[in-house]
């Protein structure tokens, strides 16, 4: 039964690629169990192949799991919602032909929206990201961070209840990610979506989550999930916190020994498989 | 995702048999016209008819007198072309401001279909196979003098450079050091000049010409002997065919030096 | 413009080329060759009006263009509804390209006395064969142009509710745009290649009829004027569809 409070119910979530007996079958999932409060931003953080994008896309209809299920309202998801959930990738998934203006109105031209709805909630998503005055430009012609903003535009006017972010920062450099981050946190504020925003960066995630779930390595499962008790919007000052430290650090010891298994042939470890063999031989 | 995986053999198997199908019903079709069809026999021979007049001009030999003027024609042309290509290409490539004066002159020149000028090797040089020697060789002189520049033009400086400074002569350095890095695109010019040539020369042959390949199918189609002219079409096909992969595979040779 | 490295710029030293060789040809014409076979650039080009002025040929020369045209037009237009058709579907794209590409590399000059024969020696023939020329970069690199989108647009267009028909017309089509421009520039030359070769072919009409004609009566003045004009027709198609491509290339590929 879905609490009344959850946006999305994921329950026991497993996804493999591959058929049984196929030598490249990869489980990408085990058991993943979770669920979004309305109104919060979860974090899902974890080394790279745990599942976390897959989830992201299983939450959103647009793979169906290979066991378990997901709800959306009291809905169960078989294939993607754009009413419901709405999209921003990490790479630039605006479409080069189209200037920023006519990128952000084309998932409600989908939606059959009419035009001057469309133009009226185009021009105000470009302005609640500060890109207003790049309306007319195309995408090659702005920054990685500012074709990110546009990305996000598309996403907030489907005026969805739900938003899925994966790595949307990870293409972009450190400073930049800050600043989108803190406008990003000052947004929530007023808009108050549910999100699941998956990131590599732990400095990120506990900046921007209400709560983070820690991914294990493959097969990935959820090792745990921390609350963070902030207020959004985040201050800037919050990063020098104490709570943001503490909170670093056990985002950090939690996720160590599972990126360090991710790796799987590190340096050390053929160094002293090698060391082994030349004394075996020697 | 869902939907069958791209290098699946089933698949495979089955554009390959639809290929294989589509060859068959072509060929199926043609028979059909033909024998119990009413299409005349002067548009369309029967495919039996062509292939016994192949096998005739392969078995007495009919072939060899044409396709030795085609053959001596190209090459002589791309002898030519190959020589003027390379040694204006690299000639050029030798200085930056010589490559951006010329290479879109190449280029210009190259973008209007050459094949106007063969009126005026006629003129110049008669019916004969000179006139075909003239135009393949002009046409196949350009993407051989260009792939050149682009080959020599392009070795990395920092490759000289490293040579120079280990003491090399201007000789070791163009066989050492620029031949090697420029082969591939050299190599590849060779065969583009090589394939233009042999077209040039057919299409020469085909409009103005006393002898040769293009001719015979001309002369066939005049006086409507239409089974053997499509034989000797088949046949022109084949040897274009033989001859585009020998210069492939030697291109391929050159790039993997 | 730069004014002050004019004289020594690539494009200066271009045009010294030119003038260059046109100077050698002049003197060659005048001096060194049979003034039957060739003819200096300075004769030619004062005797343009009296190539003209010949009976019949600026005819031709305008049939010639109309082929052009419509050779062109019929090869984009099949050659996109072809390309569509074998490139989109990927079953399709795997059994009919291959077909098509063996076809694209056939020497078709062989089949040409086989075009005037079905098709008479008048302009069908000549179009038929640019047609059958130009058509096949269009279809080739259209079919290129469908595929090879970015996974990335295909999903955000499907996250966004696009249906199928959508994500054609919003994402694969203009994807496909700058393939289909390049496609439409080789299609020109290869127009430009089969009505031309056709047209030369066929010595007792159209162009090919005037070239025999100047080539028998030993007249390279007239025989060079008319090449030149049909030379310079060759260059102004090509630029018109080189410019249009270069307007419609507004956007790079992401």
């Amino acid at each position: 039964m879905t609490a009344p409070g959850a946006a999305i119910r994921i329950r026991n979530v497993s996804h493999h690629f591959g058929e049984e007996g196929d030598p490249q079958r990869v489980v990408a999932l085990r058991d993943a169990t979770l669920e979004v409060a309305r109104g919060e931003l979860l974090c899902l953080i974890g080394p790279s192949g745990c599942g976390k994008s897959t989830l992201l896309n299983i939450a959103g209809g647009l793979v169906a799991p290979s066991e378990g299920t997901v709800e959306i309202g009291e809905m169960r998801v078989r294939g993607p919602l754009p009413r419901e959930v709405a999209y921003v990738f990490q790479e630039s998934a605006l479409f080069p032909w189209s200037t920023v203006a006519e990128n952000v109105k084309l998932g409600m031209l989908f939606q059959g929206v009419p035009e001057a709805e469309r133009e009226a909630r185009a021009e105000s998503a470009l302005e609640a990201v500060g890109l207003a005055e790049f309306a007319q430009h195309f995408p090659d012609q702005l920054s990685g961070g500012m074709r990110q903003r546009a990305a996000l535009a598309r996403a907030l006017s489907l005026q969805t209840e739900i938003l899925l972010m994966d790595e949307p920062f990870g293409a972009l450099d450190e400073q930049t990610r800050m600043i989108l981050g803190e406008d990003l946190s000052v947004l929530l504020a007023e808009h108050r979506k549910s999100i699941i925003f998956v990131t590599h960066s732990l400095g990120e995630a506990a900046f921007l989550a209400d709560r983070v779930a820690v991914f294990s390595a493959r097969p990935g499962t959820i090792k745990k999930i921390i609350e963070v008790d902030e207020p959004h919007p985040r201050r800037p000052a919050f990063v020098t916190s104490a709570k943001f430290h503490a909170l670093r650090d056990e985002l950090y010891s939690l996720l160590h020994d599972e990126i360090r298994k991710t790796v799987s042939e590190s340096a050390l470890a053929r160094a002293s498989r090698d060391g082994a063999a030349a004394d075996a031989g020697g | 995702m869902a939907g069958r995986p791209e290098g699946s053999a089933g698949a495979v198997i089955a554009s390959r048999a639809v290929q294989i199908g589509f060859l068959i019903s072509a060929v199926a079709l043609w028979h059909l016209a033909t024998v119990r069809g009413s299409v005349s026999p002067l548009l369309l021979p029967r495919p039996d008819a062509v292939l016994r007049e192949l096998i005739d001009v392969l078995a007495t030999g009919e072939f060899l007198g044409d396709l030795g003027v085609t053959l001596g024609e190209l090459a002589a042309a791309f002898a030519l072309s190959a020589a003027g290509g390379l040694a204006a290409g690299y000639l050029i490539s030798r200085s930056r401001y010589w490559i951006e004066v010329f290479e879109p002159l190449l280029a210009g020149a190259y973008s209007i279909p050459i094949i106007l000028f063969l009126p005026l090797y006629i003129l110049l040089f008669g019916l004969g196979p000179a006139s075909k020697i003239a135009l393949g060789a002009t046409i196949s002189f350009f993407p051989i003098a260009m792939n050149t520049i682009a080959g020599f033009g392009s070795v990395e400086k920092i490759h000289i450079v490293a040579a120079r400074s280990m003491g090399c002569s201007q000789y070791q350095l163009f066989r050492r050091v620029l031949v090697p890095a420029a082969l591939p695109v050299i190599a590849t010019g060779l065969r583009m000049g090589f394939t233009v040539a042999l077209l040039a020369i057919l299409g020469s042959e085909t409009i103005s010409s006393l002898s040769g390949l293009g001719h015979r199918i001309v002369h066939l189609a005049e006086n409507m002997h239409m089974a053997r002219m499509f034989a000797y079409i088949a046949f022109a096909v084949a040897i274009a065919v033989v001859l585009n992969v020998v210069a492939t595979l030697l291109e391929e040779r050159g790039k993997r030096s | 413009m730069r004014t002050l490295h004019s004289l020594r710029s690539p494009g200066a030293s271009r045009l010294w080329v030119v003038l260059a060789l046109l100077g050698v040809w002049e003197i060659a014409a005048r001096g060194f060759v049979d003034k039957m076979f060739l003819s200096p650039p300075s004769r030619v080009f004062s005797s343009l009006d009296a190539v003209l002025r010949t009976p019949g040929v600026p005819e031709a020369l305008v049939i010639t263009l109309w082929e052009l045209g419509a050779a062109f037009a019929l090869s984009v237009a099949l050659g996109l509804a072809i390309g569509l058709a074998v490139g989109l579907p990927r079953f399709s794209r795997r059994s009919f390209l291959p077909i098509v590409l063996l076809l694209y590399g056939m020497p078709q000059i062989t089949i040409l006395p086989l075009f005037i024969l079905y098709f008479g020696i008048g302009p069908a023939s000549k179009i038929a064969f640019g047609v059958s020329h130009g058509v096949f970069p269009v279809i080739v690199t259209v079919a290129a142009g469908v595929q090879n989108v970015k996974p990335i647009l295909l999903l955000a267009a499907r996250s966004m509710g696009a249906s199928r028909a959508q994500v054609f017309r919003r994402v694969i089509l203009p994807h496909m745009i700058p393939s289909f421009f390049a496609g439409m520039r080789f299609a020109m030359s290869a127009t430009l290649l089969g009505v031309l070769l056709a047209e030369l072919y066929v010595s007792s009409a159209g162009i090919g009829h005037f070239t025999t004609l100047f080539t028998q009566n030993l007249d390279p003045t007239r025989l060079l004027g008319l090449v030149a004009l049909l030379a310079a027709m060759a260059i102004v198609l090509n630029g018109i569809v080189r410019r249009a491509e270069v307007k419609t290339g507004r956007f790079r590929s992401a």
